[in-house]
């Protein structure tokens, strides 16, 4: 396979991964900008792999995971121009992503945790390629999803009653 | 549950993902940054090579390519060959992403043992040739293959070429040199522009430049486009490797007219000139004895002519040796004999002015 190829097939599915991390479209651009220009620059590696698919989703949650905040705040704060590949958000969609509890709740657990959640529950992948992909034990991954759970389920309580 | 909640949420904002278009030209616009970076990192390596070459003194050196470069320009000119020299030169296309890059001019320079002249032999980059473990296919692919196994090494293409072109014509090679279409250009450039005499006129295909019919003066750019354009051409791909013998016979010219061929460090500072995309190769025999020898050869006007090849009508559609004449004109290369060739045939001889 062709880094073109991959880029054809892969891009937007990268992309949405992206943004279920992150919560955020700028921020998941940026996340996956900053991966796919090295896998490009390290094409023959990442070719070389069982599934370039599974290597790059693996540098891409872990550069978010590592991702220090400095950088990324800043980088979203000094945009200067509006960027067409975001579509700006109307009033009326914006007010129903306000109202989104449980998407503003999941932006407060540590990155390790959503990025279990967002495996598990988005890409339904199993516990044993989740640990993979994070470079942990499966048991590390099953109590990283109770906590994150639990912490959610706490603030749905806390709300609800 | 609170998990069907996050799923929930999940898919709900499937809609915030970005555009794919914007941010694909976003990260090739970064790639393209970085690899330039890269390459200027690995310019200022070479550079600094040299520098500590000459002042570390350079038989403490172990023989590493950029200070072996140095090392024969810093010798005092050894034995000089005596018999005929055949030099290969190579100029490249342009790096397609991911793929391997071809020879697409293949020039092969006899110098006769009398140093009388040059004599430009172009090879059809469409010739059919057995390639060592490859099989058998076009000539221009035996450097990206040999390239690739060397994991983009411009000299690892260089060498199963030459190893081909060997195979094909039955002379050995004894050095040569890979031009990149920066290396080209800036060489062209540092040598204040050469001159080529066109016998049609030619539209560029890649740009809005015209090369009208007669002779020109043409910059580093305009050499690179020229070199390039083969639609259009009567004779195409054979029209096109006339044009680049044209084009090598000006830059000799120009090269001798600064000093170049008889003066070492001028030519070095040509080559330093023409920067990362020129590799040069001299083998066994170094590269003042080549150029001392080359530079006598190439005071008079050189004779080109092109490998005598027909065109194959079925698969894979490239050019064959032509049974008929290649025969004697490779008796005549191998044995030194083409000035007796040439003016045997004079049909086959490009004219350059």
């Amino acid at each position: 396979m062709t880094y073109e190829e991959f880029a054809d097939s892969r891009l937007s599915a990268l992309l949405r991964y992206a943004v279920m991390l992150t919560g955020d479209p700028h921020q998941a651009q940026d996340l996956v900008q900053d991966t796919m220009v090295r896998v490009q620059l390290n094409w023959r590696r990442v070719a070389r792999s069982d599934s370039p698919e599974r290597y790059v989703r693996r540098m891409l949650t872990n550069q978010y995971v590592d991702w220090r905040r400095g950088s990324w705040a800043r980088r979203v704060l000094l945009r200067g121009e509006p960027d067409e590949a975001v579509p700006a958000p109307s009033d009326h969609a914006q007010s129903a992503v306000d109202r989104d509890q449980i998407w503003s709740w999941l932006s407060r657990l540590p990155r390790r945790q959503r990025a279990t959640l967002v495996l598990r529950y988005y890409e339904d992948l199993p516990d044993a390629e989740i640990a993979e992909i994070l470079g942990c034990a499966v048991g590390t991954v099953r109590s990283c999803i109770s906590r994150a759970l639990a912490t959610l389920r706490a603030e749905y309580v806390e709300v609800c009653s | 549950m609170i998990e069907d909640e996050l799923r929930a949420a999940f898919a709900r904002h499937e809609t915030l993902a970005p555009a794919t278009a914007p941010i694909r030209a976003a990260i090739e616009r970064t790639v393209v940054r970085r690899r330039r970076r890269r390459l200027r990192l690995r310019l200022g390596g070479t550079a600094l090579a040299l520098v500590v070459a000459a002042l570390v003194g350079v038989p403490a050196m172990t023989p590493d390519r950029p200070q072996q470069t140095a090392t024969l320009l810093l010798e005092p000119v050894p034995s000089t060959p005596t018999g005929a020299l055949n030099l290969l030169l190579l100029g490249l296309d342009g790096a397609s992403p991911g793929g391997g890059r071809r020879a697409d001019s293949i020039l092969l320079v006899h110098v006769p043992a009398d140093r009388s002249r040059l004599y430009l032999v172009s090879l059809p980059r469409d010739l059919q040739v057995p390639i060592p473990g490859v099989g058998t296919n076009k000539l221009n692919s035996s450097f990206a293959y040999g390239s690739m196994a060397g994991k983009g090494d411009l000299t690892h293409g260089y060498d199963l070429t030459r190893r081909v072109v060997t195979e094909v014509t039955g002379v050995p090679i004894d050095g040569g040199a890979v031009l990149t279409y920066s290396a080209l250009r800036k060489l062209t450039d540092a040598v204040g522009g050469v001159p080529v005499c066109l016998p049609q006129g030619i539209k560029s295909m890649h740009t809005r430049r015209v090369f009208p019919a007669g002779c020109q003066q043409l910059d580093g750019a305009a050499s690179v486009d020229l070199l390039r354009q083969r639609h259009g051409l009567t004779d195409a791909v054979r029209d096109r490797d006339r044009n680049a013998q044209r084009y090598a016979a000006g830059l000799l010219r120009r090269i001798g007219e600064r000093g170049g061929l008889t003066n070492p460090a001028m030519l070095h500072t040509l080559l330093t000139q023409a920067g990362s995309g020129l590799t040069v190769e001299t083998g066994e025999t170094s590269l003042p004895a080549l150029l001392s020898v080359a530079g006598k050869a190439a005071a008079a006007e050189p004779v080109a002519v092109g490998l005598p090849v027909v065109y194959a009508e079925k698969p894979f559609f490239g050019f064959q040796l032509d049974r008929a004449t290649a025969p004697a004109f490779l008796a005549a290369l191998g044995e030194d004999r083409l000035s007796e060739w040439t003016a045997a045939h004079p049909d086959r001889v490009t004219g350059l002015r």
